[in-house]
């Protein structure tokens, strides 16, 4: 059993519901393959960096599951075989600071010194 | 010391005397993430990835970031796998 990271990016034409199906459908699935989920969070609609299939949009779905090894082949599979999933990544978590709240959720404000050697390159 | 005063650019890092002609007021890099101890760098974190994408979304190299080896090839890893969940771009124009 190990801790695996599955984030999936749906059409932005999908329900509040069917995105909740959705999530307790790949729910069912962990539990019926002796895994649990153990974080399951919805980032919304968010713009995407460049279009997919034409769409501007995307629902973001995160869930953090507990599974063995397996599994991650047949999670992917079912992701692959929905078309109304537009992307989707499955990584091992490598860190507990996966199993918090992500740094999608919490926005904070930007700081100047976050960008790296600042150089006075760009402006 | 004959009345000279230390220029105030030379703060922080080395304590070595900085070369003497050129490279007068270059400051020393270092890796961001060693100075703060980072050992995890989250691929959902679309702050950090923008702030190593610069411009036109390559990713900031090593020798102008002064990031070390290991940090780089993970922020590197972050960022391919941000791309793929079209967080951020690929390229911009």
């Amino acid at each position: 059993m190990l801790q695996y990271e599955t984030i999936f990016v749906t059409e932005p034409t999908l329900t509040e519901e069917e995105i909740d199906d959705l999530i307790k459908g790949y729910d069912g699935l962990v539990t019926s393959a002796q895994g649990k989920v153990l974080k399951v969070e919805k980032w919304g609609k968010r713009r995407l960096a460049y279009p997919i299939l034409r769409r501007e949009e995307g629902i973001y779905v995160l869930m953090v599951i507990e599974s063995p090894t397996s599994f991650v082949k047949e999670i992917e599979r079912r992701y692959r075989m929905n078309d109304r999933i537009l992307r989707h990544l499955t990584v091992r978590v490598e860190h507990e600071a996966q199993l918090g709240p992500s740094p999608v959720m919490k926005p904070r404000p930007i700081e100047r010194d976050e960008i790296p050697g600042d150089m006075g390159l760009a402006p | 010391m004959r009345g000279r005063k230390p220029t105030g650019d030379r703060q922080g890092r080395g304590g070595k005397k900085p070369f003497k002609k050129k490279f007068l007021f270059r400051k020393k890099k270092f890796c961001k993430f060693c100075d703060e101890k980072i050992a995890f760098i989250d691929n959902k974190d679309i702050r950090l990835m923008q702030a190593f994408t610069p411009e036109r979304a390559k990713i900031f190299p090593r020798r102008i970031s002064g990031t070390c080896s290991k940090h780089q090839r993970k922020i590197m890893q972050a960022i391919k796998r941000a791309r793929t969940l079209a967080l951020i771009p690929f390229a911009a124009d």
